[in-house]
């Protein structure tokens, strides 16, 4: 095994052309777990951690350009307001040793259907920045999921940020775990309003093969809200169309049965997530000015 | 390779490390640095964990090579070696927050980091700060009471300045 | 070894005066040791051309094998040997109670079940074993296995009688359920559990002027030395085991796989060899709580007062070692009833052979016994705590025996007291507080007390200070410290003047961490030898340079002991809260009130207590080994799908005890090490009950057990 330590982001990029079989390192707490229990021989490790923009984040008039390594921790603390789905689902992140060091960039590499970012990658509408030294492009979230722990980067490419819409309403996150910490989840979504375009978007974490949206529940809603006029009424949707979204949202879902809860529950508590979600941010949302963002 | 880092303020060099090899190994089998404790290997029961460029991380999830030119903080550093136990370790003797003593190191880390960012922290941060430390002999009960111990004890130094 | 003195606890705590140092609170004299990270356990302690082995499990449930590539993996960087069938030395039949099939590793082709070790890959540094390890190929015959348990397997068959608690068979259960107005008829399931001891299991062996040195993590190092010396053919005299310090057990560290291939690897390769475990080898190979299905019926008349008790438990083994799970323990002993009748099943499958695991047969018995005490208070319609009340025996119900003292009346009424139990509405699903429910249980447990025979030695020294020797072992359970003081009041000294040395073989013949009867048969022993020593001393005008050694051995005594039923016992409250949506089950707090016997450090014995209801805790509602049928694995042998009680999930805790006075052993000790966790998870589930209206008969309380129960409409 060879340890690739590149000082700069262009010779990262420089040593993932020529090997393309390196796998990234930066946070760890994926893949060493995988080195550790002899699941995983890469036949070398590209250390990210000396590359400080990594780690930095850059807030723009609309987006946030999030560091591919930007800890879980930093996030929680310096970005609630502009990316609050994303803050929340970060505290849910293991433990704060995990949150220390783990960031986006790990959770979008593995593409584990387990990991606490994708909901609210999803909901956002989030880019992924993945650069090669044939140069950068932008991959939709919606677009980069491909499997079971599979996803859009070419051997060559490395992901150099996130990009986020800055939230222009409520967003929400909930996860459901058999223990009050440190828990894989049972499942988990994300819900975020978009008053800006009059729209809602949606992700599920844990009950699929790969994270996805709840795309028949999101046209609903949308459409729903639009139909009621609740965007400039503010009045909550019917109790009837929650329970349809919440309905759509479970149908949405693909998932199994295995030893933190069968497939039939994941579908039941999704729905209960997605109403409850909608519950927080509705309430948010009539209790913050509701003037368009972009008049 | 070889991996050049700093424990507890001295300088360690560790030769012929496997590339996929945990920091967690190098100090124990390297460095003659046990205190960390290995039981899981997988980040979720905190017993190895140091404070990595004054971070609390699991070494056990700290590629040897990530922790090149680094700064690294174990159990074994927490004491003064002029005054003795570090008020952490006290506080920990004196509940009764010790029993089998295997996840303690880890969360003598983690608590003295608590402490450093919040020195009063109420009783919802203490198990937010811990929730990475398992530990099955104790029923976390003490360990809470330990905690709030060396926060007391803190406050009342603090006072008495 | 390490000397440790006592010393008063420096936070203001009580400092006894000599004579007085039982039941004052003092912090662990190996605390100093433990927080500074200067502790040693088995897997740190360094020695000069330390070579590491590493397990090879088998990845079938049965078969054979047929061919093991061990050329090369022998060729590997730093690979000194591998240790297989074709190559360890021969063993002799040997157990802690008994041979056990379990210690006969790596004797023959045959394989019983997937994660038993068939070789030990053995190099110069721990991570060219474990690459050795991982290239060594195994080819297998495999055969069709049974790793599936249910109660009516046909492969079941009745357990042996344990010899001191035979089946009972009072009075005629099938008239008096016949007869009686209510019944109760229901089965309650518990799953496979594992230890889950926050140290993984180590060992290092080796050969030393012909001599056999080892150190381990293990509950009782003369047992060991014991087991290790028959096992290989050893005079006992040239093998030395120690355990300084050993990061739990709960039951699962006798003597380990890692033990038998240490001393093997060491006997072939002459030089010294570590074993430690992964967490994932410690799930597969070193013990668990075998899954249980067990079915109570409870007959009572109109009042609650009980006709009778029919308890019929089955639990697995494995094809090598029949292990039995005793849940029908508390059945003989909490309830007096006309009639009362155990039966225990054991299914023998392809699986890793049980063990002990804290509360052996208790914490999954009284989770069955319990649970069907409150549903037969919910049919009669009595309050839970007042049915209990109303069933207390005079004596021992089956056996007839007097108790050596009991006190769970006191414990019922002091902790109904304490937890506000009065103002409890009976009705279930009635308690709302946003989106979750609430409600409150109660349950009972015991467990059997008692003092078996050991050895200890005391030696004063003319500068005034004594050296206690007692092979006991501390696992966290803070017995060092229990037993300094319990050795400086029987010698009318202050604790500070005695220092402690255990967790030794060469210590002499002592019990084990185990049973709850450690800290009982050693503090027996120690007081033997003080008393010894005092007469000795009275005849010296001073102190000899070499000093004075008194000794005292509990045998005689303890085998002179009258006959009666000796327990701990406890009641247990616990209030949780239901989220109605995802069913997620939440403990708020939990009570617990004791009779242990004498306390002899509160502040270690608290904390036994409140670990074993928080072990009791995740045992309610998280823990369970779930296993691949078609492989017959553990398919969540890791902390990640293996959940354990973390700290956001477990409340505000509170154990107390009440006066309980045990004359029939002279330091009235009882244990606390395991009737912690009795009952705790029938009181969450009573609790759980309460809050829903929905009976949990299945453990663990699940979230989508508890929603799939068809509770409530979600909301």
């Amino acid at each position: 095994m060879d340890f690739l330590r590149p000082a700069s982001w262009q010779e990262a990029l420089a040593a993932k052309a020529e090997y393309p079989t390196a796998v990234p390192i930066a946070g760890g707490t994926d893949l060493m777990v995988e080195i550790n229990f002899d699941h995983r021989r890469p036949d070398a490790l590209l250390d990210l951690n000396r590359i400080t923009e990594l780690r930095e984040w850059e807030t723009g008039r609309q987006t946030v350009r999030l560091g591919a390594s930007v800890p879980y921790s930093r996030i929680m603390e310096h970005l609630r307001a502009e990316l609050p789905g994303l803050a929340q689902a970060a505290h849910t992140v293991a433990s704060p040793q995990i949150r220390n060091r783990g960031g986006v960039g790990g959770n979008l590499g593995t593409a584990s259907p387990a990991g606490d970012a994708h909901p609210a990658l999803l909901a956002s509408g989030a880019r992924i920045e993945a650069v090669s030294v044939r140069g950068t492009r932008m991959i939709d979230v919606d677009d980069f999921y491909l499997g079971v722990k599979r996803n859009a980067l070419a051997p060559d490419e490395l992901i150099r940020a996130v990009h986020l819409p800055k939230a222009t309403g409520p967003q929400a996150f909930a996860k459901v775990g058999t223990r009050n910490a440190m828990v894989i989840a049972v499942c988990a979504f994300g819900l975020a309003l978009h008053p800006d375009r009059r729209t809602v978007r949606t992700g599920i974490g844990s009950a699929a093969p790969t994270p996805v949206r709840a795309r028949v529940a999101e046209d609903f809603l949308t459409a729903a809200l639009a139909d009621g006029g609740h965007w400039d009424s503010g009045r909550p949707p019917a109790p009837s169309v929650a329970a349809e979204f919440a309905r759509l949202v479970a149908g949405a879902a693909n998932p199994i049965d295995d030893v933190r809860g069968t497939a039939a529950y994941r579908r039941h508590a999704l729905g209960v997530l997605a109403r409850r979600t909608l519950g927080w941010t509705w309430q948010a949302y009539r209790e913050q000015d509701r003037s368009p963002a972009c008049a | 390779m070889r991996v050049t880092l700093t424990v507890n303020g001295r300088r360690h060099q560790a030769d012929d490390v496997w590339e996929g090899e945990s920091l967690l190994y190098v100090l124990r089998e390297r460095l003659g640095l046990p205190g960390s404790k290995n039981a899981c290997e997988q980040g979720e029961c905190g017993s190895c964990t140091v404070r990595l460029d004054d971070v609390p991380v699991c070494s056990c999830l700290v590629a040897a090579g990530q922790a090149q030119d680094r700064d690294v903080v174990t159990v074994e550093g927490l004491a003064d070696p002029g005054t003795g136990l570090a008020p952490v370790q006290q506080a920990f003797l004196d509940a009764g927050a010790v029993q089998c003593g295997f996840c303690t190191p880890g969360l003598l880390v983690a608590t003295d980091d608590l402490l450093r960012h919040c020195p009063q922290p109420t009783d919802a941060d203490i198990r937010e700060a811990l929730s990475g430390n398992l530990c099955r002999c104790t029923g976390y009960e003490k360990i809470l009471d330990a905690v709030r111990l060396a926060a007391a004890r803190s406050g009342e130094t603090a006072g008495e300045r | 070894m390490t000397d440790t003195t006592a010393r008063p606890r420096t936070d203001g705590g009580v400092v006894a005066p000599a004579g007085g140092a039982v039941g004052t609170a003092r912090t662990r004299l190996e605390g100093r040791d433990k927080v500074t990270g200067a502790a040693r356990y088995a897997a740190d302690v360094p020695f000069d051309g330390l070579a590491h082995g590493w397990l090879v499990l088998s990845t079938v449930a049965r078969g054979r094998i047929t061919s093991m590539d061990t050329a090369a993996v022998l060729g590997m960087p730093g690979v000194l040997g591998v240790v297989h069938h074709g190559n360890a030395p021969r063993l002799h039949p040997a157990g802690l109670f008994g041979p056990d099939g379990q210690l006969q590793l790596l004797q023959d082709d045959r394989v019983p079940h997937v994660g038993r070790p068939v070789a030990l890959v053995v190099a110069r540094t721990p991570q060219q074993a474990r690459a050795g390890a991982a290239a060594l190929t195994v080819t297998y015959a495999q055969e069709p296995h049974d790793t599936v348990f249910r109660a009516g397997h046909p492969a079941g068959r009745p357990a042996p009688a344990a010899p001191a608690r035979p089946d009972a068979d009072l009075g005629d259960v099938e008239a008096e359920i016949a007869a009686a107005p209510v019944v109760v008829d229901q089965r309650y399931t518990t799953p496979e559990e594992h230890h889950s001891a926050m140290e993984p299991h180590a060992s290092m062996a080796r050969w030393e002027d012909g001599r056999l040195e080892v150190v381990d993590s293990n509950q009782g190092s003369f047992m060991v030395a014991r087991v290790l010396a028959t096992l290989f053919g050893l005079d006992q005299e040239i093998v030395r085991v120690r355990a300084e310090h050993v990061g739990g057990g709960f039951g699962s560290k006798g003597v380990g796989p890692q033990l038998v291939l240490a001393v093997m690897a060491a006997t072939l390769l002459r030089r010294p060899v570590r074993v430690a475990l992964t967490r994932r080898q410690v799930f597969s190979t070193t013990g668990l709580r075998p899954a249980t299905e067990q079915r109570l019926r409870l007959a009572s008349d109109s009042t609650g007062r009980l006709r009778a008790i029919d308890h019929a438990t089955a639990a697995f083994t494995s094809t090598i070692q029949e292990y039995v799970e005793r849940n029908t323990e508390a059945s003989n002993v909490m309830y007096a009833a006309d009639a009362i009748r155990t039966r225990t099943t054991v299914v023998p499958l392809d699986l890793p052979t049980p063990g002990w695991m804290r509360g052996p047969g208790a914490a999954a018995g009284s989770f069955a016994l319990e649970s069907a005490m409150d549903e037969l208070a919910q049919a009669v319609g009595v309050d839970p705590v007042e049915l209990r009340l109303r069933n207390e025996p005079s004596a021992g119900p089956v056996s007839g025996l007097p108790f050596s003292s009991r006190n769970l009346a006191a414990c019922l009424r002091e902790g109904a007291r304490r937890f506000g139990w009065a103002d409890r509405d009976p009705r279930p699903g009635t308690r709302r507080e946003g989106r979750w429910l609430l409600g409150t249980g109660v349950a009972c447990g015991s467990y059997g007390a008692g003092a078996l025979p050991s050895t200890a030695a005391i030696t004063a020294r003319a500068d005034g200070s004594y050296t206690v020797s007692v092979g006991a072992a501390d696992i966290g359970t803070g017995a060092r410290t229990a037993l300094a003081l319990v050795a400086a009041d029987a010698l009318g000294v202050p604790p500070e003047s005695v220092r402690m040395r255990i967790a030794d073989s060469r210590l002499g013949a002592a019990w084990f961490a185990g049973g709850s009867k450690g800290t009982a048969s050693w503090s027996w022993a120690v007081t033997a030898a003080a008393a010894d020593l005092r007469e000795r001393l009275a005849s010296v005008d001073r102190v000899p340079p070499d000093g004075v050694t008194g000794r005292g051995d509990t045998t005689d005594a303890i085998g002179a002991l009258g006959k009666q039923e000796r327990q701990s016992y406890g009641a247990q409250f616990a209030e949780v809260a239901v989220d109605t949506g995802t069913g997620e089950v939440r403990v708020r707090r939990m009570l617990g009130m004791f009779a242990a016997g004498r306390i002899v450090n509160p502040l270690t014995a608290r904390s036994q207590l409140v670990g074993g209801m928080t072990m009791g805790l995740s045992m309610a509602l998280h823990e369970e080994g779930a296993r691949d049928e078609a492989l017959g694995a553990l398919v969540n042998s890791d902390f990640a799908g293996y959940h354990i009680s973390a700290h956001a999930d477990v409340p505000d805790i509170e154990a107390d005890w009440v006066e309980d006075v045990d004359d029939s052993n002279p330091s009235g000790i009882k244990g606390v090490g395991e009737v912690g966790i009795a009952g705790t998870a029938a009181a969450i589930a009573n609790a759980v009950w309460h809050a829903t209206g929905v009976r949990h008969r299945a453990l663990p309380v699940r979230l989508d057990r508890v929603l799939e129960s068809g509770f409530p409409a979600a909301r």
